[in-house]
């Protein structure tokens, strides 16, 4: 802060609540009302340090939206009063006359958000909203809005004007988006700053933010303005098939919070203060990021490490851990170095030179998400060191870093291009870091794990998520912004459908080219905003070859694939019936040709999707014969004839194409071998069976 | 005294192999039909393809999940809980947490226990005989027992649905997301429920004791009144708490042993051949030695009882002679 600023601060500060109580009081009472007479001008606080206006040279990021916030946190009420400075800069070639906001604590206000109205419909809503008590609902409050002048031009008040809209839907009851009309249009390479103070109830933690017991975690709480591009403002309403998406900036943030309580933030502390109030304020700095998220409570147990790598920056680690899982600290480091390591070489290194890891409260729901420069994991107190369960969520959450953080789309649109190229990221890590790594169940209320020894994860069907896809794949097709995605469709098609496609296109390029592909992407759109297409140009450029028809099925389709072998015949070569013979049409019934075998293949396509795939026949004396089919037609036959019968058919035998949902039936043998393998499990089953019954039996 | 009884409990039943032979070939036979059917759909499922190989050397998780993609009916119970103790742990879990079943394997359930019901009455006469009795001496008892224990059961199932049906409800449902509500350290959760538990789990066993002494005195002192039965039994457990409750504790251990054993040998996955047939006879020499323990609690249950209120094999009603209707004895007067 410039020192002759510093005694007009607390005046300016009392200026400035006072205004804003009454602004607020005012606001609240007609948050929709269309623009009225102009307020007079209002105060605005001074800055501790003026955002940066424009990037500066050598920045990572266009850095056009910065904000400079100052939080206070009542942990007891659990509010949060604040105010912020943001400095927007327009980097597009149109014109704006308003600014818009998310306002996403809206989502809980009530149950007709559209948020909560999607979760309800979808039936994914974890408890009744009945259950849930006055203190359980969150909002946010913007009291005062001012668009702040140049030089000493007098702030122009913009409260009153300030109204909800809800572009999506038109849900006349969400307040998730706020639009504040400006008094003229920012030009394109303009910048204005735009002071604002809110309240904000904390939620009970709803949905990955909120607080329970003493444990807060505070992500998506501040008013965040939205992003303005060529075709107007994309800042959708808080859905419940989305996440989140914004613009570059520098943050800037002050938080206080009870004296004592451990913090961790998006960014660096850069200064601590203890206030006289029994509080702390804590300063923490991010440069090139586009969210802020912080978490505090009394009961962290604060672990430092280091990652290094040869080849990679170093990064420091901060694990703020809940101390029933102190002993687990290892595994989250673990985890995250092996993320930054394998992400790191295979795409670009991770930038910022520290990460904070949050392992989140038991109930807290704020487990496995992801901010810049912070993620929440998430593990149990019992948890078997051969079920990577700390280590997966980790890797996924921090792998996040690169997809979201560093490449950032349009979560609300395209959701699929960071959780699904994580998902992909995320199996190839644990595949090459975590094993033996076993599946497992819990019982006892949901407790005691069982692992299940003779069940290792594998990368294809369990990390990439085949069941899941299977269930969802119909619906909806990917290419369907991810918003309007039926609530329930994100995790198969945004997660699995995804890395199953990519794993499928690793399998049909090659892993190098596959990664080439990926850190191509990855570099020519860090700090950017990637649309589908962007991705879909550099596959194309990369391999080298048009792979436009792959997309149109996995992107723009629902189509389901699934190639099948449906019949396979072998058998002594026969012939009967007329035959022309010394010229002379003569009815003759041959006997079987000896040593010589007609082998007859047919192959299905079952699905709409179609893929190029090989064929595979295998004979008795080790003869193997691989065709290719371009899969088009709805079945081809191959016919054969050679010395000996064909023991066993493959359609896709190396298993290319992981979307294909039933890959059981893409092999036939000549001799049935299911008998053997049936009766293994159902004596597997009766056994289960049977102790089931001598278990009910205690009733007796 | 306890363990007097359960080591003479031990000794009756020992010296019955047939009656544990037998239950636990009825056992078998019961689940014999759902598993044939559900082998028919397994190798429907897996028929000529290559997935067959896979899931006879081990696990084909993949084959497996499409497996479950397409079930309904009896397919549904197929899920790999069913693999190594995950089987008998998801089964006792789900007792204690009340969680359904399907519906198919809760018709075997019933039926199983119609089918103890009607045996209960038999073994019990015959541990309380504690001398062999022959197949129709057998059987005749359990043809006698069967209308009362019918009755019992009636009771029985309006207890066990008002400690599942309304007790377990208000403690877990209820109470438990309550009271952890703001909770947010896993282990005290843990602890909580572990607590309910044990208070749940003791009434569970203190009316299923009940139950066991209301079978021993209507048989051992051929008691036809199922209500008497049980006001006996009530009066027999408070004036002997310490035996009957540690004799109960003691079975209990036995039962925590074989458990214990199975969980430390129970065979996993495994392949077909000589070793899947192996991996399940030590199934069923793990489900016949459960059957044990379930008789040694009767057993001993009747031990315990004749040593105290009568003396050792005292029964009140004469062997039962089948069938023990007035016409039929007539019949076989002179």
């Amino acid at each position: 802060m410039r020192r002759w600023l510093q005694p007009l601060v607390p005046l300016l500060l009392m200026l400035a609540i006072g205004v804003a109580a009454l602004d607020g009081q005012r606001a609240r009472n007609a948050p929709r009302q269309k623009a009225r007479a102009a307020a007079p001008p209002a105060a605005v606080p001074a800055q501790s340090a003026p955002p940066t206006a424009a990037a500066a040279p050598g920045s990572l990021s266009p850095r056009n939206a910065n904000y400079l916030i100052e939080a206070r946190l009542d942990s007891r009420q659990r509010m949060i009063t604040g105010r912020e400075w943001l400095t927007w800069r327009n980097i597009t070639g149109v014109s704006t006359s308003e600014l818009r906001y998310h306002l996403y604590y809206n989502a809980f206000k009530n149950t007709r958000s559209t948020w909560l109205r999607e979760r309800a419909a979808a039936g994914r809503l974890s408890r009744p909203l009945s259950s849930l008590g006055e203190t359980d609902w969150g909002w946010t409050e913007v009291t005062a809005v001012r668009l702040v002048g140049a030089g000493d031009a007098p702030p122009i008040d913009l409260t009153a004007d300030r109204r909800y809209v809800a572009p999506d839907d038109g849900n006349t009851d969400d307040e998730t988006v706020m639009v504040v009309p400006l008094p003229r249009a920012v030009a394109p390479g303009e910048t204005i700053n735009v002071y604002l103070e809110w309240t904000s109830q904390v939620p009970r933690t709803f949905s990955r933010t909120g607080a329970i017991g003493h444990f807060f975690f505070l992500g998506q709480w501040f008013p965040k303005v939205g992003v303005l591009q060529e075709d107007g403002w994309n800042c959708h309403q808080f859905h419940a098939s989305t996440e989140f998406f914004s613009d570059y900036g520098i943050y800037d943030v002050k938080l206080t919070v009870p004296k004592g309580w451990a913090i961790g933030a998006t960014g660096i502390e850069r200064e601590t203060r203890d206030n006289p109030d029994a509080t702390t304020t804590h300063r923490f700095y991010q440069e090139d990021v586009h969210d802020f998220a912080w978490t505090t409570s009394p009961s962290y147990v604060v672990k430092q490490a280091r990652f290094e790598q040869a080849g990679l920056p170093p990064v420091e680690m901060r694990l703020l851990l809940q101390p029933e899982h102190a002993d687990q600290a290892d595994r989250h480091f673990a985890a995250t170095r092996a993320a930054l390591r394998y992400y790191g070489q295979w795409y670009g290194p991770y930038p910022y030179p520290h990460i904070t890891i949050v392992d989140p409260a038991w109930q807290s729901g704020a487990g496995g998400m992801e901010y810049p420069t912070l993620f929440t994991a998430g593990t149990r107190w019992i948890a078997p060191a051969d079920v990577a369960d700390p280590e997966g969520v980790t890797v996924h959450e921090c792998g996040h870093q690169f997809w979201y953080a560093l490449v950032g789309n349009n979560e609300f649109e395209d959701a699929w291009l960071d959780e699904g190229f994580n998902t992909y990221s995320t199996g190839r890590t644990m595949t090459l870091a975590f094993t033996p790594n076993y599946q497992s169940f819990r019982v006892l209320g949901g407790f005691v794990p069982v692992v299940m020894h003779d069940l290792p994860v594998n990368r294809e069907v369990d990390e990439d998520g085949l069941p899941s896809y299977r269930e969802g794949a119909k619906l909806d097709a990917q290419s369907t912004p991810s918003w309007r995605y039926w609530p329930g469709a994100g995790g198969a098609l945004s997660y699995s459908k995804t890395a199953l496609w990519l794993n499928t296109l690793e399998r049909h390029l090659g892993w190098p080219t596959m990664q080439r592909i990926m850190s191509t992407f990855f570099t020519r759109w860090k700090f950017r905003h990637p649309k589908p297409q962007d991705f879909f140009a550099v596959v194309n450029e990369v391999s080298g070859r048009d792979m436009t028809w792959f997309f149109d099925q996995v992107y723009r389709s629902s189509n389901i694939f699934d190639y099948a072998v449906s019949d396979l015949r072998s058998g002594p070569v026969t012939a009967s019936g007329f035959f022309d013979v010394k010229g002379k049409v003569d009815y003759a019934a041959e006997s079987p040709a000896p040593g010589r075998f007609r082998t007859t293949v047919v192959v299905r396509r079952l699905g709409e999707g179609v893929f190029p795939v090989d064929v595979l026949v295998t004979f008795k004396n080790g003869e193997a014969l691989r065709e290719r089919w371009d899969g088009r037609d709805r079945w081809k036959m191959f016919t054969y004839e050679r010395a000996t019968e064909a023991v066993s058919a493959q359609v896709d035998p190396e298993r290319v194409l992981l979307l294909d949902v039933d890959y059981a039936n893409n092999s036939r043998t000549l001799e049935p071998r299911g008998e053997a393998a049936a009766t293994k499990w159902t004596l597997k089953w009766m056994s289960w069976l049977q102790d089931l019954l001598l278990t009910a039996a205690f009733f007796v | 005294m306890v363990l007097k009884a359960v080591r003479d409990g031990m000794r009756r039943v020992n010296g019955a192999p047939v009656v544990l032979a037998s239950v636990l070939v009825l056992t078998f036979l019961l689940a014999l039909p759902l598993g044939l059917v559900l082998r028919g759909m397994l190798g429907e499922s897996l028929g000529a393809s290559l997935a067959a190989d896979t899931a006879a050397s081990g696990v084909n998780s993949d084959w497996w999940s499409t497996f479950a993609s397409q079930a309904s009916g009896l397919a549904v119970t197929f899920t790999p809980r069913i693999i190594g103790f995950g089987a008998v742990a998801s089964n006792l879990s789900a007792v204690l947490d009340a969680q359904p079943q399907a519906l198919v394997v809760t018709g075997a359930a019933v039926a199983y226990l119609l089918l103890w019901t009607f045996l209960v009455g038999g073994i019990l006469d015959r541990y309380a005989r504690n001398r062999p009795t022959r197949t129709a001496a057998f059987f005749s008892a359990c043809g006698v027992y069967f209308g009362r224990f019918l009755r019992l059961a009636v009771f029985a199932a309006v207890g066990y649905l008002v400690l599942f049906g309304a007790l377990h409800r208000w403690m877990f449902d209820v109470f438990y997301p309550w009271a952890t509500h703001d909770w947010t350290v896993e282990r005290t959760a843990l602890f909580l429920r572990l607590a309910l538990y044990v208070v749940f789990g003791g009434l569970l066993l203190a009316f299923n004791l009940w139950l066991d002494y209301a079978k021993v005195r209507a048989v051992v002192e051929d008691r036809r009144s199922m209500i008497g039965a049980l006001i006996a039994a009530c009066r027999f457990i408070r004036r002997h708490p310490a035996q009957a409750v540690g004799l109960y504790l003691a079975d209990s251990l036995l039962f925590i042993v074989v458990i214990a054993i199975y969980a430390a040998i129970v065979p996993g996955a495994g392949t077909t051949g000589s070793s899947m047939w192996l991996g399940f006879a030590l199934s069923e020499a793990y489900l016949l030695l459960r059957l044990w323990v379930k008789l040694v609690f009767h057993a001993s249950e009747v031990s315990l009882f004749q040593a105290l209120l009568a003396h050792a094999s005292y029964v009140a009603a004469p062997l039962p002679v089948w069938p023990e209707s007035p016409s039929a004895e007539a019949i076989g007067r002179p």
